[in-house]
Protein backbone atom coordinates (compact mmCIF):
# COMPACT_ATOMS: atom_id res chain seq x y z
CA UNK A 1 0.00 0.00 0.00
CA UNK A 2 2.96 2.26 -0.13
CA UNK A 3 1.79 3.42 -3.49
CA UNK A 4 -1.41 4.67 -2.20
CA UNK A 5 0.78 6.63 0.34
CA UNK A 6 2.85 7.82 -2.72
CA UNK A 7 -0.21 9.04 -4.21
CA UNK A 8 -2.06 10.59 -1.44
CA UNK A 9 0.79 12.84 -0.50
CA UNK A 10 1.02 14.15 -4.13
CA UNK A 11 -2.55 14.80 -4.30
CA UNK A 12 -2.61 16.03 -1.21
CA UNK A 13 -0.14 18.53 -2.45
CA UNK A 14 -1.79 19.51 -5.86
CA UNK A 15 -4.65 20.35 -3.95
CA UNK A 16 -2.60 22.46 -1.50
CA UNK A 17 -1.31 24.02 -4.70
CA UNK A 18 -3.95 24.27 -7.14
CA UNK A 19 -6.16 28.01 -6.13
CA UNK A 20 -8.88 26.28 -6.61
CA UNK A 21 -9.20 25.29 -3.46
CA UNK A 22 -8.60 27.91 -1.51
CA UNK A 23 -11.34 30.05 -4.00
CA UNK A 24 -13.89 27.68 -2.59
CA UNK A 25 -12.59 27.95 1.03
CA UNK A 26 -12.66 31.91 0.41
CA UNK A 27 -16.52 31.91 -1.24
CA UNK A 28 -18.00 29.18 1.63
CA UNK A 29 -16.64 31.11 4.49
CA UNK A 30 -17.29 34.51 3.16
CA UNK A 31 -20.91 32.72 3.26
CA UNK A 32 -20.54 31.07 6.30
CA UNK A 33 -19.57 34.51 7.74
CA UNK A 34 -23.01 36.38 6.85
CA UNK A 35 -25.03 33.31 8.38
CA UNK A 36 -23.20 33.07 11.76
CA UNK A 37 -23.93 36.90 11.77
CA UNK A 38 -27.47 36.28 11.35
CA UNK A 39 -27.38 33.13 13.71
CA UNK A 40 -25.64 34.92 16.28
CA UNK A 41 -28.14 37.97 16.22
CA UNK A 42 -31.19 35.63 16.25
CA UNK A 43 -29.54 33.75 19.31
CA UNK A 44 -28.97 37.52 20.91
CA UNK A 45 -32.81 38.40 19.91
CA UNK A 46 -34.59 35.45 20.81
CA UNK A 47 -32.33 33.13 22.70
CA UNK A 48 -31.37 29.70 21.51
CA UNK A 49 -30.70 26.69 24.10
CA UNK A 50 -26.59 25.61 23.48
CA UNK A 51 -27.75 22.48 21.63
CA UNK A 52 -29.81 23.92 18.95
CA UNK A 53 -27.15 26.77 18.96
CA UNK A 54 -24.38 23.95 17.63
CA UNK A 55 -26.80 21.96 14.90
CA UNK A 56 -27.80 25.04 13.93
CA UNK A 57 -24.67 26.50 13.33
CA UNK A 58 -23.17 23.64 11.36
CA UNK A 59 -26.37 23.03 9.33
CA UNK A 60 -26.07 25.93 6.90
CA UNK A 61 -26.32 26.92 3.67
CA UNK A 62 -22.70 26.89 3.50
CA UNK A 63 -22.68 22.93 4.96
CA UNK A 64 -24.83 22.10 1.96
CA UNK A 65 -22.88 23.38 -0.09
CA UNK A 66 -19.69 22.16 1.21
CA UNK A 67 -21.79 18.40 0.89
CA UNK A 68 -23.31 18.75 -2.94
CA UNK A 69 -20.43 21.30 -4.30
CA UNK A 70 -17.07 20.79 -3.12
CA UNK A 71 -17.25 17.19 -3.28
CA UNK A 72 -17.88 17.06 -6.82
CA UNK A 73 -15.39 19.82 -7.48
CA UNK A 74 -12.59 18.42 -5.62
CA UNK A 75 -13.17 14.99 -7.52
CA UNK A 76 -13.60 16.30 -10.54
CA UNK A 77 -10.60 16.04 -12.16
CA UNK A 78 -8.69 13.34 -10.19
CA UNK A 79 -9.27 10.74 -13.10
CA UNK A 80 -11.21 12.64 -15.81
CA UNK A 81 -7.88 15.15 -16.17
CA UNK A 82 -5.56 12.06 -15.67
CA UNK A 83 -6.89 10.37 -18.66
CA UNK A 84 -7.17 13.53 -20.82
CA UNK A 85 -3.79 14.36 -20.36
CA UNK A 86 -2.76 10.55 -20.93
CA UNK A 87 -0.61 11.13 -17.76
CA UNK A 88 -3.62 7.58 -16.12
CA UNK A 89 -0.98 5.83 -18.88
CA UNK A 90 2.13 6.76 -17.00
CA UNK A 91 0.00 6.14 -13.58
CA UNK A 92 -1.03 3.21 -14.57
CA UNK A 93 2.21 1.55 -16.03
CA UNK A 94 4.14 2.36 -12.78
CA UNK A 95 4.40 -0.85 -10.56
CA UNK A 96 1.38 -0.08 -8.00
CA UNK A 97 -2.60 -1.40 -7.87
CA UNK A 98 -5.27 0.11 -9.40
CA UNK A 99 -6.93 0.12 -5.76
CA UNK A 100 -3.70 2.01 -4.53
CA UNK A 101 -3.85 4.89 -6.82
CA UNK A 102 -7.98 4.99 -6.13
CA UNK A 103 -7.91 4.49 -2.15
CA UNK A 104 -4.68 7.52 -2.81
CA UNK A 105 -6.61 10.16 -4.79
CA UNK A 106 -9.63 9.42 -2.45
CA UNK A 107 -7.87 10.13 0.38
CA UNK A 108 -6.18 13.13 -0.77
CA UNK A 109 -9.30 14.64 -1.57
CA UNK A 110 -11.09 13.57 1.53
CA UNK A 111 -7.81 15.12 3.72
CA UNK A 112 -8.30 18.64 1.76
CA UNK A 113 -12.45 18.17 2.48
CA UNK A 114 -11.73 17.83 5.89
CA UNK A 115 -9.32 20.88 6.22
CA UNK A 116 -11.81 22.80 4.50
CA UNK A 117 -14.29 22.69 7.56
CA UNK A 118 -11.11 23.56 9.90
CA UNK A 119 -12.15 27.05 10.10
CA UNK A 120 -15.56 26.70 11.10
CA UNK A 121 -14.32 24.74 14.34
CA UNK A 122 -11.54 27.36 14.71
CA UNK A 123 -14.45 29.65 14.77
CA UNK A 124 -16.72 27.85 17.19
CA UNK A 125 -13.43 27.65 19.36
CA UNK A 126 -13.89 31.77 19.58
CA UNK A 127 -16.75 32.24 20.06
CA UNK A 128 -16.33 29.59 23.24
CA UNK A 129 -13.39 31.61 24.28
CA UNK A 130 -14.68 35.31 23.98
CA UNK A 131 -17.98 33.82 25.96
CA UNK A 132 -19.80 35.60 22.90
CA UNK A 133 -22.83 33.67 23.25
CA UNK A 134 -22.87 34.39 27.11
CA UNK A 135 -23.24 30.86 27.84
CA UNK A 136 -20.93 27.63 27.04
CA UNK A 137 -20.74 25.38 24.07
CA UNK A 138 -21.98 21.49 24.60
CA UNK A 139 -19.45 20.01 22.38
CA UNK A 140 -20.54 16.24 21.96
CA UNK A 141 -23.29 17.52 19.38
CA UNK A 142 -20.66 19.54 17.40
CA UNK A 143 -18.13 16.82 17.65
CA UNK A 144 -20.81 14.27 16.19
CA UNK A 145 -22.25 16.42 14.00
CA UNK A 146 -18.63 16.87 12.43
CA UNK A 147 -18.37 12.94 12.35
CA UNK A 148 -21.79 13.29 10.25
CA UNK A 149 -20.35 15.96 7.88
CA UNK A 150 -16.91 13.62 7.42
CA UNK A 151 -18.84 10.64 7.11
CA UNK A 152 -21.32 11.89 4.18
CA UNK A 153 -18.34 13.73 2.59
CA UNK A 154 -16.56 10.61 2.48
CA UNK A 155 -19.22 9.02 0.52
CA UNK A 156 -19.71 11.62 -1.49
CA UNK A 157 -16.13 11.92 -2.63
CA UNK A 158 -15.94 8.47 -3.41
CA UNK A 159 -18.81 9.37 -5.59
CA UNK A 160 -16.88 11.76 -7.36
CA UNK A 161 -14.00 9.38 -7.79
CA UNK A 162 -16.52 6.96 -9.59
CA UNK A 163 -18.22 9.99 -12.20
CA UNK A 164 -14.52 10.91 -12.48
CA UNK A 165 -13.14 7.57 -13.19
CA UNK A 166 -16.18 7.19 -15.81
CA UNK A 167 -15.22 9.83 -18.37
CA UNK A 168 -12.41 12.26 -19.75
CA UNK A 169 -14.85 15.14 -19.85
CA UNK A 170 -14.58 16.95 -15.81
CA UNK A 171 -17.52 19.02 -16.53
CA UNK A 172 -19.86 15.96 -16.90
CA UNK A 173 -18.30 13.87 -13.87
CA UNK A 174 -18.61 17.24 -11.84
CA UNK A 175 -22.16 16.87 -13.09
CA UNK A 176 -23.04 13.55 -12.27
CA UNK A 177 -21.43 13.76 -8.92
CA UNK A 178 -23.49 16.76 -7.97
CA UNK A 179 -26.76 14.87 -9.14
CA UNK A 180 -25.75 12.22 -6.88
CA UNK A 181 -25.23 14.55 -3.75
CA UNK A 182 -28.43 16.15 -4.48
CA UNK A 183 -30.50 12.99 -4.95
CA UNK A 184 -28.75 11.38 -1.36
CA UNK A 185 -29.95 14.47 0.72
CA UNK A 186 -33.12 15.47 -0.78
CA UNK A 187 -34.54 12.43 -3.18
CA UNK A 188 -35.32 9.88 -0.13
CA UNK A 189 -37.60 12.55 1.99
CA UNK A 190 -38.52 13.57 -1.45
CA UNK A 191 -39.76 10.45 -2.66
CA UNK A 192 -43.71 9.81 -2.80
CA UNK A 193 -45.75 6.63 -3.64
CA UNK A 194 -48.27 7.19 -6.20
CA UNK A 195 -51.73 7.79 -4.51
CA UNK A 196 -54.56 4.86 -4.76
CA UNK A 197 -57.58 3.89 -4.09
CA UNK A 198 -58.17 3.29 -0.07
CA UNK A 199 -60.22 0.45 -0.66
CA UNK A 200 -63.24 -0.85 -2.37
CA UNK A 201 -63.63 1.09 -5.52
CA UNK A 202 -60.92 0.78 -7.98
CA UNK A 203 -58.54 -0.78 -5.83
CA UNK A 204 -56.95 -4.04 -7.45
CA UNK A 205 -54.56 -6.77 -6.70
CA UNK A 206 -52.10 -4.47 -8.24
CA UNK A 207 -52.58 -1.46 -6.16
CA UNK A 208 -52.85 -3.50 -3.21
CA UNK A 209 -49.49 -5.12 -4.06
CA UNK A 210 -48.19 -1.89 -4.51
CA UNK A 211 -49.09 -0.39 -1.21
CA UNK A 212 -47.43 -3.50 0.71
CA UNK A 213 -44.41 -3.04 -1.73
CA UNK A 214 -44.13 0.67 -0.07
CA UNK A 215 -44.73 0.21 3.07
CA UNK A 216 -42.77 -3.33 3.59
CA UNK A 217 -39.77 -2.56 1.09
CA UNK A 218 -39.17 0.61 -0.40
CA UNK A 219 -40.14 3.23 2.62
CA UNK A 220 -37.94 1.25 5.13
CA UNK A 221 -35.29 1.52 2.07
CA UNK A 222 -35.24 4.88 1.51
CA UNK A 223 -35.12 5.69 5.44
CA UNK A 224 -32.14 3.81 5.26
CA UNK A 225 -30.81 5.77 2.76
CA UNK A 226 -31.72 9.41 3.76
CA UNK A 227 -29.05 11.32 4.21
CA UNK A 228 -30.39 14.31 5.37
CA UNK A 229 -32.39 12.85 7.76
CA UNK A 230 -29.32 10.82 9.55
CA UNK A 231 -27.69 13.92 9.14
CA UNK A 232 -30.56 16.13 11.18
CA UNK A 233 -32.04 14.28 13.56
CA UNK A 234 -29.15 11.78 14.43
CA UNK A 235 -25.63 13.26 14.18
CA UNK A 236 -26.05 17.18 14.61
CA UNK A 237 -28.18 16.20 17.92
CA UNK A 238 -25.19 14.29 19.46
CA UNK A 239 -26.38 10.77 18.57
CA UNK A 240 -24.90 8.27 16.57
CA UNK A 241 -26.06 5.42 15.07
CA UNK A 242 -23.80 2.20 14.23
CA UNK A 243 -25.94 1.19 11.62
CA UNK A 244 -25.52 4.77 9.93
CA UNK A 245 -21.42 4.96 10.56
CA UNK A 246 -21.28 1.41 8.86
CA UNK A 247 -24.14 2.53 6.26
CA UNK A 248 -21.59 5.19 5.33
CA UNK A 249 -18.38 3.52 5.10
CA UNK A 250 -19.67 0.29 3.65
CA UNK A 251 -21.12 2.64 0.64
CA UNK A 252 -17.51 4.74 0.35
CA UNK A 253 -15.67 1.10 0.36
CA UNK A 254 -18.21 0.36 -2.21
CA UNK A 255 -17.95 3.28 -4.48
CA UNK A 256 -13.94 2.93 -3.99
CA UNK A 257 -13.94 -0.51 -5.19
CA UNK A 258 -16.36 0.54 -8.24
CA UNK A 259 -14.04 3.11 -9.53
CA UNK A 260 -11.17 -0.04 -9.42
CA UNK A 261 -13.36 -1.72 -11.43
CA UNK A 262 -14.28 1.16 -13.98
CA UNK A 263 -10.78 1.93 -14.51
CA UNK A 264 -9.67 -1.60 -14.96
CA UNK A 265 -12.69 -1.71 -17.38
CA UNK A 266 -11.68 1.17 -19.22
CA UNK A 267 -8.43 -0.16 -20.40
CA UNK A 268 -10.62 -3.32 -21.96
CA UNK A 269 -11.81 -0.67 -24.85
CA UNK B 1 13.30 -10.79 -21.09
CA UNK B 2 10.60 -9.97 -23.43
CA UNK B 3 8.80 -13.76 -25.05
CA UNK B 4 5.79 -12.53 -26.96
CA UNK B 5 3.81 -15.60 -28.52
CA UNK B 6 0.36 -15.57 -30.55
CA UNK B 7 -0.58 -11.79 -29.61
CA UNK B 8 -3.75 -10.30 -30.40
CA UNK B 9 -5.74 -7.97 -29.19
CA UNK B 10 -9.21 -6.73 -30.97
CA UNK B 11 -10.93 -3.04 -30.27
CA UNK B 12 -14.60 -3.68 -30.82
CA UNK B 13 -14.67 -5.00 -34.51
CA UNK B 14 -11.13 -3.43 -35.00
CA UNK B 15 -8.41 -6.29 -34.87
CA UNK B 16 -5.08 -3.70 -33.75
CA UNK B 17 -2.73 -6.96 -33.26
CA UNK B 18 -2.98 -10.29 -35.12
CA UNK B 19 -1.06 -13.34 -34.39
CA UNK B 20 2.07 -11.43 -33.05
CA UNK B 21 5.07 -13.82 -32.11
CA UNK B 22 8.65 -12.19 -31.04
CA UNK B 23 11.04 -12.39 -28.11
CA UNK B 24 14.03 -10.19 -27.18
CA UNK B 25 16.43 -11.85 -25.19
CA UNK B 26 18.55 -9.60 -22.72
CA UNK B 27 20.54 -7.14 -23.84
CA UNK B 28 19.52 -6.43 -27.17
CA UNK B 29 18.32 -3.46 -28.51
CA UNK B 30 15.51 -3.72 -31.01
CA UNK B 31 13.94 -1.07 -33.09
CA UNK B 32 9.60 -1.70 -33.65
CA UNK B 33 8.81 -0.12 -36.96
CA UNK B 34 5.77 0.58 -38.20
CA UNK B 35 3.61 3.33 -40.16
CA UNK B 36 1.17 5.08 -37.88
CA UNK B 37 -2.02 2.95 -36.56
CA UNK B 38 0.47 0.01 -37.60
CA UNK B 39 -0.37 -1.62 -34.03
CA UNK B 40 3.18 -0.63 -32.38
CA UNK B 41 1.71 1.61 -29.30
CA UNK B 42 -1.26 -1.48 -29.02
CA UNK B 43 1.39 -4.02 -28.75
CA UNK B 44 3.88 -1.84 -26.15
CA UNK B 45 0.45 -1.07 -23.95
CA UNK B 46 -0.01 -5.12 -23.58
CA UNK B 47 3.67 -5.84 -22.98
CA UNK B 48 3.69 -2.67 -20.12
CA UNK B 49 0.34 -3.86 -18.77
CA UNK B 50 -2.17 -0.95 -20.05
CA UNK B 51 -4.18 -3.32 -21.95
CA UNK B 52 -5.01 -6.50 -21.28
CA UNK B 53 -4.20 -8.85 -24.52
CA UNK B 54 -7.30 -10.52 -25.95
CA UNK B 55 -5.12 -13.46 -27.13
CA UNK B 56 -1.76 -15.09 -26.55
CA UNK B 57 0.62 -15.22 -23.74
CA UNK B 58 3.08 -12.15 -23.08
CA UNK B 59 6.07 -12.28 -20.46
CA UNK B 60 8.30 -9.86 -19.12
CA UNK B 61 11.54 -10.41 -17.14
CA UNK B 62 10.21 -14.29 -16.59
CA UNK B 63 6.49 -12.71 -15.03
CA UNK B 64 3.30 -12.91 -16.78
CA UNK B 65 1.49 -9.81 -17.62
CA UNK B 66 -2.15 -11.48 -16.70
CA UNK B 67 -0.69 -12.84 -13.75
CA UNK B 68 2.38 -10.87 -12.39
CA UNK B 69 1.83 -7.21 -13.54
CA UNK B 70 3.38 -5.91 -11.14
CA UNK B 71 6.52 -7.59 -11.37
CA UNK B 72 6.18 -7.17 -15.03
CA UNK B 73 5.54 -2.89 -14.69
CA UNK B 74 8.39 -3.07 -12.19
CA UNK B 75 10.68 -4.61 -14.58
CA UNK B 76 9.86 -2.04 -17.22
CA UNK B 77 10.51 1.85 -17.50
CA UNK B 78 8.27 3.12 -19.99
CA UNK B 79 8.24 6.22 -22.09
CA UNK B 80 4.99 6.74 -23.32
CA UNK B 81 4.39 8.65 -27.24
CA UNK B 82 3.41 12.13 -26.19
CA UNK B 83 5.23 11.95 -22.61
CA UNK B 84 2.04 12.91 -20.51
CA UNK B 85 3.68 14.51 -16.97
CA UNK B 86 2.28 16.19 -14.38
CA UNK B 87 2.41 20.26 -15.23
CA UNK B 88 2.04 21.25 -11.69
CA UNK B 89 5.50 19.79 -10.27
CA UNK B 90 8.77 20.82 -10.44
CA UNK B 91 11.11 18.14 -12.56
CA UNK B 92 13.50 17.07 -9.47
CA UNK B 93 10.08 16.53 -7.90
CA UNK B 94 7.96 15.09 -10.26
CA UNK B 95 11.26 12.34 -11.05
CA UNK B 96 11.28 11.95 -6.78
CA UNK B 97 7.72 11.33 -6.91
CA UNK B 98 7.99 8.70 -9.29
CA UNK B 99 11.20 6.94 -8.00
CA UNK B 100 9.09 6.61 -4.90
CA UNK B 101 5.81 5.11 -6.72
CA UNK B 102 8.25 2.95 -8.26
CA UNK B 103 9.31 1.58 -4.80
CA UNK B 104 12.86 3.08 -5.07
CA UNK B 105 14.12 3.00 -1.41
CA UNK B 106 14.28 6.08 0.78
CA UNK B 107 17.81 5.87 1.39
CA UNK B 108 18.62 5.36 -2.50
CA UNK B 109 16.13 7.61 -4.12
CA UNK B 110 17.89 10.99 -4.06
CA UNK B 111 21.15 9.33 -5.93
CA UNK B 112 18.67 7.51 -8.30
CA UNK B 113 17.10 10.54 -9.31
CA UNK B 114 20.58 12.79 -9.50
CA UNK B 115 21.78 9.89 -11.83
CA UNK B 116 18.66 9.90 -14.16
CA UNK B 117 19.20 13.75 -14.02
CA UNK B 118 22.84 13.66 -15.04
CA UNK B 119 21.99 10.92 -17.92
CA UNK B 120 19.12 12.36 -19.15
CA UNK B 121 20.70 15.78 -18.95
CA UNK B 122 17.93 17.64 -17.32
CA UNK B 123 19.62 18.62 -14.15
CA UNK B 124 19.67 22.07 -15.12
CA UNK B 125 16.02 22.61 -15.25
CA UNK B 126 14.94 20.70 -12.08
CA UNK B 127 13.64 23.36 -10.69
CA UNK B 128 11.34 24.48 -13.48
CA UNK B 129 7.66 23.50 -13.49
CA UNK B 130 7.15 20.13 -15.32
CA UNK B 131 4.89 22.16 -17.74
CA UNK B 132 6.85 25.17 -18.28
CA UNK B 133 10.00 23.22 -20.29
CA UNK B 134 10.69 23.11 -23.91
CA UNK B 135 9.09 19.59 -25.70
CA UNK B 136 13.39 18.41 -25.90
CA UNK B 137 13.51 18.80 -22.49
CA UNK B 138 10.07 16.89 -21.37
CA UNK B 139 11.17 13.92 -23.80
CA UNK B 140 14.28 14.03 -21.66
CA UNK B 141 12.43 14.71 -18.56
CA UNK B 142 10.27 11.23 -19.78
CA UNK B 143 12.98 9.22 -20.40
CA UNK B 144 14.72 10.13 -16.73
CA UNK B 145 11.48 8.72 -15.45
CA UNK B 146 11.76 5.69 -17.34
CA UNK B 147 14.92 5.13 -16.00
CA UNK B 148 14.74 6.25 -12.67
CA UNK B 149 14.49 2.63 -11.12
CA UNK B 150 16.67 1.59 -12.45
CA UNK B 151 15.11 -1.35 -14.63
CA UNK B 152 16.24 -4.00 -16.74
CA UNK B 153 14.18 -2.87 -19.63
CA UNK B 154 13.31 -0.06 -21.43
CA UNK B 155 10.10 0.59 -23.75
CA UNK B 156 10.33 3.76 -25.78
CA UNK B 157 6.67 4.56 -28.06
CA UNK B 158 8.28 6.93 -30.50
CA UNK B 159 11.17 8.75 -28.19
CA UNK B 160 12.17 10.83 -31.13
CA UNK B 161 9.26 12.13 -32.45
CA UNK B 162 8.69 16.02 -31.82
CA UNK B 163 12.71 16.84 -31.55
CA UNK B 164 14.33 18.80 -33.60
CA UNK B 165 17.37 17.49 -35.29
CA UNK B 166 20.01 18.43 -32.60
CA UNK B 167 18.27 17.18 -30.06
CA UNK B 168 16.89 13.81 -32.12
CA UNK B 169 21.10 13.29 -32.71
CA UNK B 170 21.37 13.80 -28.16
CA UNK B 171 18.59 11.63 -27.55
CA UNK B 172 19.45 8.79 -29.95
CA UNK B 173 23.32 8.66 -28.89
CA UNK B 174 21.86 8.82 -25.12
CA UNK B 175 19.63 6.14 -26.11
CA UNK B 176 23.07 3.94 -27.26
CA UNK B 177 24.02 4.56 -24.47
CA UNK B 178 22.16 3.15 -22.82
CA UNK B 179 22.26 0.20 -24.34
CA UNK B 180 24.85 -0.77 -22.64
CA UNK B 181 23.17 -1.50 -19.44
CA UNK B 182 19.23 -2.29 -20.65
CA UNK B 183 17.10 -4.07 -22.52
CA UNK B 184 15.44 -1.76 -24.77
CA UNK B 185 12.33 -1.80 -27.03
CA UNK B 186 12.91 1.14 -28.99
CA UNK B 187 9.55 2.26 -31.56
CA UNK B 188 9.51 4.74 -34.25
CA UNK B 189 8.29 5.56 -37.41
CA UNK B 190 11.36 7.17 -38.71
CA UNK B 191 13.81 4.78 -40.08
CA UNK B 192 16.58 6.63 -40.14
CA UNK B 193 16.33 7.15 -36.33
CA UNK B 194 16.31 2.99 -35.60
CA UNK B 195 18.92 1.84 -38.40
CA UNK B 196 21.30 4.10 -36.37
CA UNK B 197 20.76 2.55 -33.05
CA UNK B 198 19.14 -0.53 -32.95
CA UNK B 199 20.68 -3.94 -34.97
CA UNK B 200 17.77 -5.47 -35.38
CA UNK B 201 14.01 -4.77 -36.20
CA UNK B 202 10.37 -5.60 -36.29
CA UNK B 203 8.26 -4.30 -38.87
CA UNK B 204 4.31 -4.38 -38.09
CA UNK B 205 1.74 -3.38 -40.09
CA UNK B 206 -1.74 -3.66 -40.39
CA UNK B 207 -1.79 -5.56 -36.90
CA UNK B 208 0.96 -8.59 -38.37
CA UNK B 209 4.66 -8.90 -37.90
CA UNK B 210 5.73 -8.28 -41.13
CA UNK B 211 9.33 -9.03 -40.71
CA UNK B 212 11.97 -9.57 -37.91
CA UNK B 213 15.40 -9.81 -38.37
CA UNK B 214 19.02 -8.28 -38.26
CA UNK B 215 18.60 -4.86 -40.49
CA UNK B 216 21.48 -6.11 -43.12
CA UNK B 217 20.35 -9.70 -43.15
CA UNK B 218 16.49 -7.98 -44.05
CA UNK B 219 18.02 -6.08 -46.91
CA UNK B 220 20.36 -8.59 -47.79
CA UNK B 221 17.10 -10.84 -48.43
CA UNK B 222 14.72 -8.18 -49.49
CA UNK B 223 14.16 -7.46 -53.50
CA UNK B 224 15.59 -4.37 -54.86
CA UNK B 225 19.16 -5.10 -54.99
CA UNK B 226 21.18 -4.24 -57.92
CA UNK B 227 24.67 -3.92 -59.44
CA UNK B 228 25.11 -0.35 -60.94
CA UNK B 229 27.92 0.21 -63.22
CA UNK B 230 29.81 2.89 -65.06
CA UNK B 231 31.65 2.30 -67.69
CA UNK B 232 33.57 4.11 -70.88
CA UNK B 233 31.27 2.23 -73.49
CA UNK B 234 28.09 3.30 -75.21
CA UNK B 235 24.92 2.38 -73.33
CA UNK B 236 23.70 -0.32 -75.42
CA UNK B 237 27.02 -1.66 -76.13
CA UNK B 238 27.23 -2.19 -72.40
CA UNK B 239 24.26 -3.74 -71.53
CA UNK B 240 25.14 -6.24 -74.57
CA UNK B 241 28.51 -7.13 -72.49
CA UNK B 242 26.18 -7.45 -69.21
CA UNK B 243 23.74 -9.80 -71.42
CA UNK B 244 22.19 -12.49 -68.95
CA UNK B 245 24.03 -10.92 -65.56
CA UNK B 246 20.38 -9.86 -64.21
CA UNK B 247 18.45 -12.15 -62.68
CA UNK B 248 15.28 -9.96 -61.50
CA UNK B 249 14.29 -7.27 -63.32
CA UNK B 250 16.11 -6.95 -66.15
CA UNK B 251 18.53 -4.50 -67.09
CA UNK B 252 18.37 -0.40 -67.68
CA UNK B 253 20.70 2.31 -69.13
CA UNK B 254 19.86 5.05 -66.06
CA UNK B 255 22.65 7.76 -67.40
CA UNK B 256 24.80 8.75 -70.46
CA UNK B 257 26.86 11.63 -70.02
CA UNK B 258 30.92 12.27 -71.49
CA UNK B 259 31.50 9.14 -73.02
CA UNK B 260 30.38 7.26 -69.66
CA UNK B 261 27.60 4.94 -69.38
CA UNK B 262 25.69 3.84 -65.99
CA UNK B 263 23.59 0.62 -66.46
CA UNK B 264 21.96 -1.12 -63.56
CA UNK B 265 21.34 -4.92 -63.36
CA UNK B 266 18.29 -6.19 -61.05
CA UNK B 267 19.36 -9.28 -59.19
CA UNK B 268 17.53 -11.72 -56.95
CA UNK B 269 18.16 -12.54 -53.59
CA UNK B 270 21.89 -13.83 -52.85
CA UNK B 271 22.86 -12.99 -56.52
CA UNK B 272 25.97 -11.53 -56.88
CA UNK B 273 27.81 -11.36 -60.49
CA UNK B 274 30.09 -8.58 -59.62
CA UNK B 275 33.36 -11.08 -60.28
CA UNK B 276 31.63 -12.26 -63.57
CA UNK B 277 30.78 -8.54 -64.85
CA UNK B 278 34.21 -7.20 -64.02
CA UNK B 279 35.71 -10.33 -65.49
CA UNK B 280 33.87 -9.57 -68.97
CA UNK B 281 34.59 -5.70 -68.59
CA UNK B 282 38.56 -6.34 -68.79
CA UNK B 283 38.39 -8.65 -71.41
CA UNK B 284 37.13 -5.97 -73.54
CA UNK B 285 39.29 -3.81 -71.92
CA UNK B 286 36.51 -0.82 -70.75
CA UNK B 287 37.61 1.79 -68.58
CA UNK B 288 35.10 1.39 -65.51
CA UNK B 289 34.28 3.67 -62.79
CA UNK B 290 31.89 2.05 -60.85
CA UNK B 291 30.60 -1.53 -59.77
CA UNK B 292 29.13 -1.83 -56.82
CA UNK B 293 25.79 -3.76 -55.65
CA UNK B 294 23.52 -1.41 -54.20
CA UNK B 295 21.31 -2.87 -51.36
CA UNK B 296 17.74 -1.23 -51.18
CA UNK B 297 17.69 1.11 -48.84
CA UNK B 298 15.71 0.91 -45.42
CA UNK B 299 12.80 3.31 -46.52
CA UNK B 300 12.36 0.91 -50.16
CA UNK B 301 12.63 -2.11 -47.95
CA UNK B 302 9.83 -0.42 -45.35
CA UNK B 303 7.60 0.56 -48.86
CA UNK B 304 7.89 -2.79 -50.24
CA UNK B 305 6.93 -4.97 -47.16
CA UNK B 306 4.43 -1.85 -45.84
CA UNK B 307 2.77 -1.32 -49.18
CA UNK B 308 2.47 -4.69 -50.95
CA UNK B 309 2.18 -6.12 -47.67
CA UNK B 310 2.17 -9.63 -49.90
CA UNK B 311 6.06 -10.85 -48.19
CA UNK B 312 6.44 -13.65 -46.23
CA UNK B 313 8.44 -13.41 -42.79
CA UNK B 314 12.01 -13.11 -43.31
CA UNK B 315 14.48 -14.75 -41.23
CA UNK B 316 13.28 -15.25 -37.79
CA UNK B 317 14.66 -15.28 -34.23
Amino acid sequence: MSGAWTTFKRELASYLRSPVGYVIAFLLYLLRGFEVDRLLRLTAAYGIDRERFATAYLMQNSSLMLLILVPAVLTMRVFAEERRSGSLEVLLTAPVRDGAVVLGKWGASFAFFALLWAPAFVLLAWFQDTSYLGTSLTWGPILTGLLGMLLVGALLLAAGCFTSSLTDNQLLASLSAMLFAWVALYGPSQFRAPPVADDGVGATGLDAAWRWLDAQVIRPVLDDVNVADHLQSWFLRGIVNSAHVVFYVAGTAALLFLTTRSLEARRWR
Amino acid sequence: MIDVEHLSKRFGSTLAVDDVSFAIPRGEVVGFLGPNGAGKTTTIRVLTCYHPATAGAVRVAGADVVKDPIAVRRAIGYLPENVPLYPDMRVEEYLRYRAELKGVARGLRRAFVHQAMERCGVTEVRRKMVGHVSRGYRQRVGLADALVARPPILILDEPTSGLDPNQRRRMKALIKELAREHTILFSSHILAEVADVVGRVLVIHQGKLRADGKIADLLAAAPGRELRITARIAGQALLELLDGLSTQGGARITAEADGFSSVALGLARDADPRDEAWARLRARDVAVRELALVLPTLEQYFAHVTELAAVPQEAGT
